[in-house]
């Protein structure tokens, strides 16, 4: 009987074992080294509100803590169209919503949106200086309060600029073209992050080749582009989706730090 | 002699399959995607397995600037010392793309060797056709064959204009980086 130990196969056996330590020690101290954990994207679900262009004509600043009281004042039924006051309104139409109170207490306002219901009144449209409520099938016609109206310019700074009040045209045949040949944008415009540490803030436009497209549109040098359509651009990824939605958009409207003011700037898509 | 030196090349072998074996595959993936993070690169959702010879990562989805730039079904990594090669399949580019280039491409292969020290070779089959690459790292200079398809000759032009055509009908572009 061959014992174990008088087997030519156990130097080399112990040798390969010998190897096989030694390569797993080498690998342990380089594990020691290497991180043990890899790189996600942490992706931000906030909430982004759809842009909707409104008419800025009829808005009129809410004084302050009428947000917040709603509608629950509005439980009686013996008040009178008299009796109230229409503090505000914004929007036209269906769309929108006016602030109201009770003469009695003009303090405490209500803000209202259309449909709603204040003292038994259901406010049905809103026009450019007033709003028609219904009740018991009548409609009543509410003017906005006169010391509103002559303070109004007073009272109502925007906090930001409007370019030149008006909404630029844009066709849908220039975006279509763009978007075939995106190497054509970077011809007219160039467009560079800025950073604050890792956080970008904005998108700085460098330079607007002139008599170009991209120079009709309103932009200047040193624009920096902070905001489209209500969305924050804290990202590439955040200018692409705007980008990437752009056939389906009807508006957009982008934000731009100018000398250290807000302008916005209103494109409609035709 | 001889004898000694095939058994010393033998338990050579032997130590550096043992090596790879041993390799810790996942630190050295994660430790690659840190340093991708520096140039706003994250590969993201992927999953990993350590198959012994080389890693096998699924359904990973690349970010570039955190925007979605691709989707990957499956990539292996082989790191073999001598040879290195990345073999990803089923790649879809991100839709942003598509106005620069058809967005599926079948099969990318990245390989390295000490034979040939100096070169990476790139091998890539879509539907934009196929192309063969070598980068050069001493030059920092890239070589690109493209044999374009139907699709992308026809629909993709303004893509190809930074390319030459080439003596055999195909298309070949350079770039120093």
């Amino acid at each position: 009987m061959i014992k174990l130990s008088n087997s030519s196969f156990l130097p080399i056996f112990a040798k390969l074992l010998i190897l096989m330590v030694l390569a797993k020690s080498i690998t342990l101290v380089l594990l020691w080294f290497l991180p043990s954990d890899g790189v996600e994207l942490a992706q931000q679900h906030s909430y982004k509100p759809k842009y909707q262009r409104v008419d800025f004509e009829n808005m009129i600043q809410s004084p302050v803590g009428a947000k917040g009281q709603g509608a629950a004042s509005s439980s009686s039924n013996a008040v009178s169209i008299t009796s109230m006051v229409l503090k505000g309104l914004y929007g036209k139409q269906n769309y929108g919503y006016v602030i109201v109170a009770l003469k009695t207490s003009s303090n405490k306002t209500s803000i209202i949106a259309v449909g709603e219901e204040f003292s038994g009144f259901t406010l049905n449209s809103i026009a450019p200086m007033s709003a028609t409520f219904t009740k018991a099938g009548k409609e009543y016609t509410l003017e906005l309060e006169k010391t509103m109206t002559s303070s109004r310019a007073s009272l109502y700074e925007p906090e930001v600029e409007i370019d030149d009040g008006s909404p630029k045209t844009v066709s849908k045949e220039d975006i279509l073209a763009y978007a075939k040949s995106p190497q054509d944008i970077w011809k007219e415009i160039s467009i560079v992050e800025v950073k604050n540490g890792e956080e970008i803030e904005g998108f700085r436009v460098t330079k607007i080749a002139k008599n170009s497209k991209m120079a009709t549109l309103g932009l200047r040098e040193g624009d920096v582009i902070i905001k489209a359509n209500n969305i924050e651009l804290k990202s590439y990824k955040d200018a692409i989706d705007i980008y990437n939605g752009l056939d389906k958009l009807d508006a957009v409207q982008i934000v731009v730090l100018r000398e250290n003011q807000e302008v916005e700037l209103v494109y409609e898509i035709h | 002699m001889v004898k000694r030196f095939l058994r010393f090349f033998a338990y050579l072998a032997f130590f550096v399959v043992a090596l790879i074996f041993f390799a810790p595959k996942l630190g050295m993936y994660y430790f690659l995607e840190n340093e991708l993070k520096a140039y706003d690169v994250i590969i993201s959702g992927e999953t990993l397995k350590d198959e012994g010879v080389s890693l096998n990562i699924k359904d990973g989805q690349i970010f570039v600037k955190s925007i979605e730039s691709a989707s990957i079904k499956e990539c292996d990594v082989t790191l073999l010392l001598f040879y290195n090669a990345i073999n990803a399949r089923d790649i879809t580019l991100s839709q942003s793309a598509k106005s620069f280039i058809p967005l599926k491409v079948q099969e990318l292969k990245l390989s390295y060797t000490v034979f040939n020290p100096l070169h990476i070779k790139v091998n890539a089959v879509g539907e934009f056709g196929s192309a063969q690459a070598q980068v050069n790292i001493l030059d920092r200079t890239i070589h690109v064959d493209l044999q374009a398809s139907e699709m992308m000759s026809k629909g993709y032009r303004n893509s190809l204009r930074e390319f030459k055509k080439s003596e055999d009908g195909g298309l070949t572009y350079d770039k120093t980086f």
